[in-house]
């Protein structure tokens, strides 16, 4: 396997960020996410994000089009970027999460172009875990904390030097161009951690299936504040309300922003017709979206273990309590 | 329909070329771009209509013309308000068509039972419409229409005077609330089907109304021995992108925008009980 010392970090950072717009993570004032890389930027390679790497590919705000209107009538959307985005340091609950956005935003009939215009200047450069926090439960939700699928280059923590694995075309390319900061090493790649929080993800599909009408929603939901914080760091919440701002008389742009399905107008209807009018409904809906809905429709989890929203919920509500809460839940049939 | 390069999420430009009045909140608007029709939906289909500078919501496509699109429309919220204030000649944002659309050719050749409540009359309008014009492919029509009050009948013209006059096809009207002037039935829906006792033989029944009405109507038709594959319906829920993506639509793991709007009863029980 290649590596590179960890003292020539920082001047392969700056190498890399001659190829594209370079994001490492990093603390941001009260909380970290991924910063643009420069010189003086104080990399946190130790944990992960606060916020997750999912804004660089759908931003919370993002201009659908501009458009003219009263006289003149025009419709514009902006122009897609050229450079490449280059994240680095992403971790591997992260990664799994950019393939559930792939599937959301890219298959299905349509494809969304803010998106994929996006993800195709992406390359990705994980950083396998080899440490896991007291929230983290990803190898329990399909995830191998070490490898990362669908990252384009892996890097590993070996002590006094990073391994560094191209994965696809797009990261041999970027490995060739750092080839001058590889070197050989004989060291293994890292055992996965060990995890204090173990889930049991298994047979929970089935379950749910027949639980829609249980008294187990009442219960998780009663807390709640439906404040949207688990679905704003949640890095595959994907869901979007589309706005219309008025710059002045003539002219404004069409945005769409994260929406979070905990809010209480998220589905409520023009005429006062609503599917689900309490938290009790909703919040159903958000979990059976990331561990049922989701796997019916795409095969994978809409949860990846990252533990953000255990970490900041404010009256610590619980993914990972819910899913182990099951195995005491006795279903019908 | 939908290619790489074009981006569905913007919508074409067109016009307000006609307005109807139906009832005291529901107007009928044709709309055309520049270039004619803006695309040619199939019955029970979705577009996306926008004033512009206010905002944006999914309408069913109620029928078309040879060079537009007819919706609809209840005055309900801000943008249906101001479309309502809107005159001939306002330009709107159109893109489409969304959805499925009704399963004609599992109807051809079957008597077909309509059953409409309010404003839900529109999206089946444009089934009804196809299947007037392609007269010979069904059987019987007939169509059962609510609404609250004689005022609230949505498309007067069709059920008091066209439709009528088509070979082989009846119209049942009744309203919740009579007036002095109204000689017509009174009653719901759900229990004037439930009167007027339609066989379940060779026929198919399309519902659509207010949820609570379509619920009602598709335990009536049960009762009446209509089987789960014999009755279709049409949802709506609120949307915005359109396209599968923003999440809000959903039944379980279907999207109403893009897996819908039309689901048949046998589809419907095997998703949650939630729209």
């Amino acid at each position: 396997m290649k590596a590179v010392p960890k003292d020539k970090l920082p001047a392969l950072l700056e190498e890399l960020s001659k190829e594209g717009d370079l994001y490492v993570p990093s603390q941001a004032g009260e909380m970290s996410r991924f910063v643009p890389w420069k010189r003086d930027v104080k990399l946190d390679l130790e944990h992960n994000t606060t916020m997750s790497p999912k804004e660089l590919l759908f931003p919370q705000t993002e201009v659908i089009y501009n458009y003219k209107f009263g006289e003149e009538n025009t419709v514009e959307p902006p122009s897609p970027g050229s450079d490449k985005i280059i994240l680095f340091g992403v971790r591997p609950c992260d990664v799994q999460a950019i393939r559930c956005l792939d599937e959301v935003f890219l298959t299905r009939t349509y494809v969304d172009n803010y998106y994929q215009e996006k993800r195709d200047r992406l390359i990705i450069i994980s950083l396998g875990c080899t440490a896991a926090e007291d929230t983290c439960f990803c190898k329990d939700m399909g995830v191998n904390p070490v490898e990362a699928e669908g990252a384009d280059i892996v890097i590993f923590d070996l002590d006094g030097e990073y391994g560094f694995e191209a994965k696809t075309d797009k990261g041999k390319e970027i490995a060739k161009k750092l080839s001058s900061f590889l070197e050989e090493t004989n060291k293994e790649k890292p055992a996965a951690p060990s995890f204090s929080l173990e889930v049991n993800s298994e047979g929970i599909v089935e379950k749910l299936q027949k639980m829609f009408e249980h008294p187990i929603w009442e219960e998780v939901s009663q807390k709640c504040i439906c404040c949207g914080t688990c679905t704003f760091l949640c890095p595959s919440c994907h869901c979007f309300d589309i706005n219309s701002k008025n710059i002045d008389a003539t002219k404004g742009f069409k945005y769409r922003t994260w929406d979070a399905c905990v809010f209480d107008d998220y589905a409520l209807m023009a005429g006062g017709h609503d599917v689900r009018p309490s938290k009790v409904e909703r919040i159903r809906n958000r979990f059976l979206h990331k561990l049922q809905f989701f796997q019916e429709r795409y095969g994978l989890f809409l949860c990846t273990g990252c533990g953000r929203c255990l970490r900041e919920c404010p009256v610590g509500t619980n993914i990972a309590a819910f899913i182990n809460r099951l195995e005491e839940v006795t279903v019908d049939g | 329909m939908a290619s790489a390069d074009k981006n569905p999420l913007v919508p074409m430009l067109g016009t307000i070329t006609k307005i109807i009045d139906e009832t005291p909140d529901v107007k009928t608007f044709h709309v055309t771009t520049a270039d004619g029709k803006p695309f040619t939906p199939k019955p029970g289909q979705l577009a996306m209509l926008s004033l512009i500078p206010v905002g944006e919501g999914m309408f069913s496509i109620t029928w078309q013309g040879d060079d537009y699109l007819e919706f609809s429309i209840k005055k309900v919220g801000v943008l249906t308000d101001a479309l309502h204030d809107a005159d001939v000649g306002t330009t709107v944002g159109i893109r489409g068509p969304y959805g499925n659309s009704f399963p004609v050719e599992i109807m051809k050749g079957k008597d077909l039972l309509f059953i409409g409540g309010g404003i839900g009359l529109a999206p089946l309008r444009s089934l009804i419409n196809h299947c007037i014009v392609n007269r010979d492919e069904f059987g019987k029509l007939e169509v059962l229409y609510g609404a609250r009050s004689p005022a609230d009948l949505v498309f007067k013209y069709d059920l008091f005077d066209n439709w009528p006059k088509v070979r082989d096809m009846e119209v049942y009207v009744t309203v919740d609330r009579g007036d002095d002037d109204w000689k017509g039935k009174v009653g719901f829906v759900p229990a004037y089907l439930e009167e007027l006792k339609p066989s379940p033989e060779g026929k198919v029944a399309i519902t659509c109304g207010p949820p609570i009405m379509i619920k009602y109507v598709l335990q009536t038709l049960e009762k009446l021995g209509f089987n789960e594959d014999q009755v279709i319906t049409t949802l709506e829920m609120r949307m915005k992108c359109g396209i599968g993506k923003c999440g809000r639509c959903n039944i379980g793991s279907q999207f109403i925008c893009l897996d819908g709007p039309v689901f048949s009863l046998a589809q419907l029980k095997k998703l949650p009980p939630e729209w």
